[in-house]
């Protein structure tokens, strides 16, 4: 017993507790909801047996009923414009931005730190600034638009299914850029200086040293944000809530509103938990990219 | 014999900071110069403005000719080793050396024969498939001096390109460069703080302080003639001992302060009463037998190198002495001392200009 407590004390049983707590805390309050959540997509589950922890067992019955619905495609397609649109958005805005902040004027970092103001608001008020920006018949977004000479008639951006997921994208963007624009910062900054003067008396104009030095040198930084940016987009769900609610008829879903709205709206937790196995496949990958791209980062 | 690069009437302002003050230098082809002095001094900023990182607020640069005030680097066709190396550690060995050939489109296949030939001569063959982050320092070092010989440039500059590196490979490296030189026959501008890595690498030391070249010329004329009492105390190594003195009545001896007072004669006429301060150097300052030198010293400290003993007084003005001769001195006891009279340097009390 004396042996034990000291172990604990000061020993390997000491390791292990310290292995130990992180481990259970995870397993407790991630992995068993994740690893129930599994469960449940090859359950069937009604309201009556929701309080139940095992429920009838139908295989693949809701994967095969949920791509025959109609809407699971159209839904799928809009995810990955979403994805795509927005992490193109951010990280093309982003990395220009930390290149123009790069050049260090006076007020610069001062400047960059301000650009987090957009990053550090709360999804659902993003969601208001945006409703009343795309708002179609007063929105400062047509009336830019229609002044500019781009447009002739106001666009009605939310509930126009040809623009409301459009809409969505545009605030995901304008909220996720100062993230973007502030690791790549941090990236940009630890690139050594005298690697540019080396190049420069090689010979390389700024554009050749910018896509043999800045962009190699930068492989993992961009590499980790853009597998944060596919994680962050899936999780992003207030954007959806504030401005369109997935409408008008599913032109802005997306599966992570729809699983919410699948099990929290229409009771139907088994297509719920059915969408969020889909997309845990698309998140671990994503996790996977970063945690290798993270760890073969380059030093001279 | 052709100027390879001519500075004149050179300044350069950071603000209201004046780095580099008036700066005449004429650089002949194929010379190996070093620009030394204490840090601060100006002397890479005279490097980075030759190599166009740091634009010449006023005078006149030219490269093999041209004026190149303006010039960006990458059209100046110099090649420089920095301190850092500043190797790119996202390519091999290989990449690096042929970076410059690829920027200019040479193809792939005579690029990197051109890194093979360079590789050979460097001692580097084998190296070529690693990456910066598997060589070691005087490997890396290597790497940075083929990759500026490969693009066969008007100039070398080098910035304090051995400081991080060990004694022994310091030693050693000193001479792989300057025979590196001398096979190419390149011209070649070295920034160094240590005087010893000028003296014995350079064909032309150049030394500075404040932003001014305070002299210029072969090695051994600084060594022989410095211009002032800074040039005197910054080259050579112990550092030369100087003592105030006075000039004696005659003209033709010098009153020096160290201990009571000492007479030393001279071998040319000056001014009688005027305070000067005379420099001696440690190596030409002799043991004598009792009664025959010009200094009766007392120890102070004595540390012995092997090859060399060296004494410091425990005089006022401390004077040091580097004897070979092994004779056991132990502090505490007086000594005798004597110099010639040509290795006397005297400087001007005030201005410290030689006299």
């Amino acid at each position: 017993m004396k042996r034990l407590l000291s172990s604990v004390r000061d020993g390997r049983g000491f390791d292990i507790v310290l292995v130990a707590f992180p481990l259970g805390f995870l397993f407790l309050m991630a992995g068993l909801p994740l690893l129930y959540n599994v469960l449940m997509s090859f359950q069937e589950v009604d309201m009556f047996s929701l309080g139940t922890f095992l429920r009838p067992f139908v295989g693949f019955k809701n994967y095969t009923d949920l791509f025959a619905q109609p809407e699971t495609w159209p839904i799928l397609g809009n995810t990955a414009i979403f994805v795509i649109g927005s992490i193109a958005g951010q990280f093309l805005i982003g990395f220009g931005l930390a290149l123009f902040f790069w050049v260090n004027f006076p007020g610069a970092s001062w400047l960059r730190g301000l650009f987090l103001v957009s990053w550090v608001m709360p999804g659902l008020v993003v969601g208001a600034i945006w409703n009343w920006i795309l708002s179609g018949d007063f929105g400062v977004l047509n009336f830019i638009l229609k002044e500019s000479g781009i447009i002739s008639g106001n666009i009605f951006w939310r509930s126009d299914p040809n623009y409301s997921l459009y809409a969505v994208i545009m605030a995901n963007v304008w909220l996720g850029t100062a993230f973007n624009m502030i690791l790549l910062s941090v990236g940009l900054a630890s690139i050594p200086g005298d690697l540019y003067e080396a190049a420069e008396l090689d010979g390389a104009n700024a554009w050749q040293r910018f896509w043999t030095i800045t962009l190699p040198m930068m492989r993992s930084t961009i590499g980790a944000i853009i597998a944060l940016g596919l994680i962050f987009t899936l999780q992003q769900f207030d954007l959806f809530a504030a401005i369109t609610s997935g409408g008008p008829n599913n032109s802005s879903n997306v599966t992570q509103y729809w699983a919410w709205d699948l099990s929290f709206r229409q009771y139907d937790f088994a297509k719920g938990a059915t969408i969020s196995v889909i997309m845990i496949v698309f998140v671990m990958f994503a996790a996977i990219v970063y945690v290798r791209s993270t760890r073969h980062e380059v030093r001279g | 014999m052709t100027k390879q690069i001519e500075l004149s009437g050179v300044n350069k302002y950071y603000g209201a900071f004046h780095a580099l003050k008036n700066i005449e230098l004429s650089i002949e082809k194929g010379t190996f110069v070093a620009l030394v002095g204490p840090s601060g001094c100006g002397k890479s900023t005279l490097l980075r403005s030759l190599a166009g990182l740091e634009t010449i607020s006023s005078g006149d640069l030219k490269i093999a000719g041209e004026l190149m005030n303006n010039v960006p680097p990458r059209k100046r066709d110099i090649a420089m080793v920095f301190q850092s190396y500043a190797l790119y550690p996202h390519m091999t060995v290989e990449q690096n050396l042929t970076y410059s050939l690829r920027i200019r489109g040479v193809p792939k296949a005579e690029a990197k024969k051109a890194a093979e030939e360079v590789a050979a001569t460097t001692g580097l063959s084998q190296l070529l498939g690693r990456y910066p982050r598997e060589l070691s320092g005087g490997q890396r070092q290597r790497v940075a001096m083929s990759r500026a010989i490969i693009r066969h440039p008007k100039a070398f500059l080098f910035d304090e390109p051995l400081s991080n590196l060990d004694a022994a490979l310091r030693v050693h490296m000193r001479k792989e460069i300057r025979a590196l030189h001398d096979r190419l026959g390149a011209t070649s501008v070295y920034v160094t703080h240590d005087q010893i890595e000028a003296m014995t690498m350079a064909d032309h030391v150049v030394v500075m302080k404040d932003g001014v070249i305070e002299q210029q010329g072969a090695p051994l004329e600084l060594y022989d003639r410095p211009a002032n009492k800074f040039v005197a105390g910054f080259i050579g190594s112990p550092a030369m001992n100087f003592v105030p003195a006075t000039v004696g009545e005659d003209g033709r001896s010098l009153a020096v302060d160290v201990g009571e007072k000492q007479t030393i004669l001279l071998d040319r006429q000056l001014e009688p009463g005027r305070a000067v301060i005379a420099g001696l150097r440690p190596e030409h300052l002799h043991f004598v037998e009792p009664g025959q030198g010009v200094f009766r010293l007392p120890v102070g400290v004595v540390e012995t190198t092997g090859s060399a003993t060296y004494i410091t007084t425990s005089t006022a003005a401390e004077v040091t002495i580097v004897e070979i001769s092994r004779r056991a001195v132990k502090t505490g006891d007086i000594i005798d001392v004597s110099v010639r009279p040509a290795d006397v340097h005297i400087f001007d009390e005030k201005t410290g200009l030689r006299i």
